[in-house]
């Protein structure tokens, strides 16, 4: 250690700290000062293609420009800015897909189902406005969830599943609604109709009980015909379920453990009713060409008739 | 805590440097699991329990609170009062406030866990803490302040070391940063919640001048200086050039201060703000390799200590990932580049190949170094140095490995657009390429944790080895002392 300390004092600056402690005062590297220097013209050539040094209210604008349309449909070149690169942008693609759009708006929706690169159109920029304003209630493929949000890929639907009904659900939007028969009938009879109701799919249920339940829907007292309908298959006018087929909205049937849990499923439904069945309306969020080339997207994910 | 017997006689207040250094260990290992947990909940969602105390946004400040501030200050504090006493060759001034500091700063660490669990933020990342943990802060910085300059203007040296310059740099900008990006107007005397004194893009700005600035003088000046004490004392050689350290010293002072707008870019900020940023990083790249150049040539002609010495690969290594986080960051500021970056995991695998490899790993080797001679012993196990500096070397390089990918692809997938010019994926999409990455990610950090565990044992029974020795011959250790 001393050796090797008076071997190099000469280049050590002299201090010594923490008895140990020393420098050499080596130049600086050559590559160090001229890396230095490289990164000062970079920053000097980025000053000059963008906006850089304030001065007053104003700033040195930057060589680089951004053509886009201005409020009044005129073409203009700003300093290069975020705000202009955005409309820019937004405009270019809004030309890009103009074509497409102005015809899906003039014809008629089987039309545009039958014609290949509009159906190409519809699958591309479907999949883009159903992801971000559907699919976080009815899920990214259209598949809903039981208990909240109706399934779009089957062919059953609460208030019609043609292009018209299609597009009438999205414009003005949707609100479900049960009554609480809790408040109305004795357990019982919430029991019988319950049972009743999982006959009509034809899963297990007792058949006293049942028969007990058919009666109450079509009496006065229940009155569960009036909305779904003489033969329970539901009235799409007033948006109420089908009771006779295999698909389940609100009562989660399908993911009950055991006979005990799917009457309890379809029994709470009964007596709590419902009204959170709220599709919002898109008018007014979605542009007109918008919905309805959503309206022949949702059509085409597999149930539309 | 582990004090010697009679820490009067020492030559140096070592009692204060103790405590420091085993609260770093301490909120690393804490520190450390909460980040696994939450990198965990990312992965694996159940772990939120459905409860909001278990949720990421509560604990996730908990662990960058008890990272940063709790294992990165204390080792701050440790090494600062440790290097300043033996660069001056003179006792801490006002020994009372010193320990005022250390009760204080760690009080501070704890309120802020809590508040944080119970709801209270400012939600100003890295600041989270409300209003009255602020001026507590406020009271302990200066407090520190005083201590560290009264050292300074007691030394025995006519020169002052480097390593103050950054240490005194770091206790300066921090008072500052922290001062100014905390205004803020409490809704009542009685309650934890206030208001930024800014609004909008203003507030935004001065926010990531603090951010950034943190990262600068806290996380990488402060470090500096410990690198510039414990890179030369631990190879026994000079410090490779004495030139370099006063421009680099200047250049990165007087560059970081204007880079935090980088954190902006493409937002509802002007142009101009963002413009100046990116060159300003750019032109920091050189002045931070300084410190890497200076650490790294400082060992020429004791390269050999790599394949022997642990705790010279801790530092080495940490040199490293200091050299490549301060280029890949200028690179990030660039405009075009950060268009992709932005909002992406990239720029958490940016933050944490800076905090695990050149903060974490520079604490290790510098505490590895320091505790042994604190507590006039040597260390329990060097076989334990080297598995914690392979796992955490592993840890390391799986976590920035899998933030690259995930962030890089999560920046592809958010711009791709098909052939008519509409979005390729939704959202969620980009969430479901992500999960293997996170799973990734949380492994890699199980290996930090690990290593973290296993020095915090070392250091256990490096200390416990050291206080058997003392009570079996303590004549012996006065005669010595």
């Amino acid at each position: 250690m001393v050796n090797e300390t008076s071997r190099t004092s000469a280049q050590t600056t002299g201090h010594v700290w923490d008895s140990d402690l020393q420098e050499f005062n080596n130049p600086l590297p050559a590559w160090w000062v001229y890396g230095f220097y490289i990164t000062i013209a970079f920053a000097i050539i980025y000053w000059i293609i963008y906006p850089s040094w304030p001065f007053g209210k104003s700033f040195l604008p930057g060589v680089s420009k951004v053509t886009y349309v201005n409020a009044e449909g005129k073409e203009e070149a700003w300093h290069w800015n975020t705000r202009a690169k955005l409309l820019k942008e937004t405009q270019d693609a809004a030309a890009q897909q103009k074509p497409y759009y102005d015809k899906i708006a003039s014809l008629p929706y089987d039309k545009v189902t039958k014609d290949p690169e509009l159906s190409s159109f519809v699958l591309s920029a479907g999949k883009a406005i159903f992801s971000d304003n559907c699919a976080p209630c009815h899920q990214s493929g259209g598949q809903g969830k039981i208990g909240a949000y109706p399934n779009l890929t089957d062919d059953d639907w609460l208030y019609g599943g043609s292009f018209d009904k299609i597009s009438e659900t999205l414009h003005k939007g949707r609100r479900g609604y049960m009554p609480a028969y809790a408040e109305a009938l004795d357990p019982a009879q919430i029991d019988a109709l319950a049972n009743y109701v999982l006959s009509l799919s034809g899963l297990k249920a007792d058949a006293a009980k049942a028969a007990e339940g058919n009666k109450l829907f079509h009496s006065h007292a229940a009155a569960c015909y009036y909305c779904h309908g003489d033969n329970a298959k539901g009235r799409q006018v007033v948006g109420s379920a089908n009771l006779t087929d295999k698909v389940w909205l609100w009562a989660d049937v399908p993911g009950a453990q055991d006979d005990a849990g799917k009457l309890a499923a379809v029994k709470r439904v009964i007596g709590n009713g419902l009204n959170r069945g709220v599709m919002p309306a898109w008018d007014g969020r979605l542009k007109p060409e918008q919905i309805k080339l959503l309206t022949v997207y949702v059509h085409e994910l597999g149930g539309g008739k | 805590m582990a004090a010697t017997s009679n820490p009067a006689t020492e030559q140096y207040n070592f009692d204060i440097v103790r405590k420091f250094a085993i609260m770093t260990l301490f909120w690393g290992v804490v520190g450390m699991f909460v980040g696994v947990y939450i990198a965990s909940e990312l992965a694996w969602p159940f772990l939120n329990f459905d409860s909001p105390y278990f949720s990421f946004g509560r604990f996730r400040p908990v662990h960058t609170g008890g990272v940063i501030f709790g294992f990165g200050g204390s080792a701050l504090f440790a090494t600062s009062y440790y290097v300043v006493q033996r660069t001056c060759q003179t006792r801490l001034f006002a020994p009372g406030l010193a320990t005022f500091t250390f009760w204080g700063w760690q009080a501070v660490i704890v309120l802020a866990a809590l508040s944080y669990v119970m709801g209270y933020s400012q939600g100003k990342e890295y600041a989270e803490m409300e209003w009255p943990i602020d001026l507590l802060i406020e009271v302990v910085w200066v407090a520190y302040l005083i201590v560290f300059v009264g050292t300074l203007m007691n030394r025995k040296q006519p020169h002052i070391y480097v390593a103050n310059w950054f240490y005194l740099s770091f206790i300066l900008a921090t008072a500052l940063l922290h001062t100014f990006n905390n205004i803020a107007i409490p809704v009542g005397l009685f309650t934890l919640k206030s208001y930024s004194l800014f609004a909008g893009p203003q507030d935004a700005m001065t926010q990531w001048w603090y951010g950034h600035n943190a990262v600068g003088f806290f996380l990488t000046a402060a470090f500096l200086g410990m690198m510039y004490y414990f890179v030369p004392k631990h190879a026994g050689r000079p410090v490779y050039s004495y030139r370099l350290s006063i421009v680099h010293f200047w250049a990165l002072s007087f560059m970081y201060m204007w880079v935090g707008t980088h954190h902006l870019h493409w937002t509802a900020i002007p142009d101009w703000t963002s413009t100046l940023a990116a060159t300003f990083s750019i032109m920091l790249l050189l002045p931070s390799w300084g410190g890497m150049i200076n650490g790294i040539m400082t060992l020429s002609g004791a390269w050999d200590k790599l394949r022997t010495d642990p705790v010279m690969r801790f530092m080495i290594v940490a040199l490293s990932f200091y050299g490549m986080s301060t280029f890949e960051g200028p690179l990030m500021s660039l405009k075009d580049v950060n268009a992709l970056s932005h909002y992406t995991d990239w720029t958490v695998g940016h933050v944490h190949s800076g905090a695990l490899g050149w903060v974490a790993m520079i604490s290790f080797g510098s505490l590895y170094h320091m505790i042994p001679r604190l507590w006039n012993t040597q260390l329990y196990s060097e076989r334990l140095v080297n598995a914690h500096f392979w796992l955490a070397t592993i840890g390391v390089l799986l976590y920035i490995t899998a933030m690259w990918i995930s962030g890089i692809m999560q920046g592809l997938m958010w711009r791709a657009f098909d052939d008519f010019g509409n979005l390729q994926y939704s959202f969620v999409e980009s969430v479901a390429a992500m999960h293997p990455f996170y799973a990734m990610r949380a492994i890699g950090g199980m290996f930090f944790l690990t290593g973290m565990i296993i020095m915090a044992y070392n250091c256990f029974m490096t200390i416990r080895q050291a206080q058997r020795a003392e009570q079996a011959a303590p004549a012996v250790a006065v005669a010595s002392a």
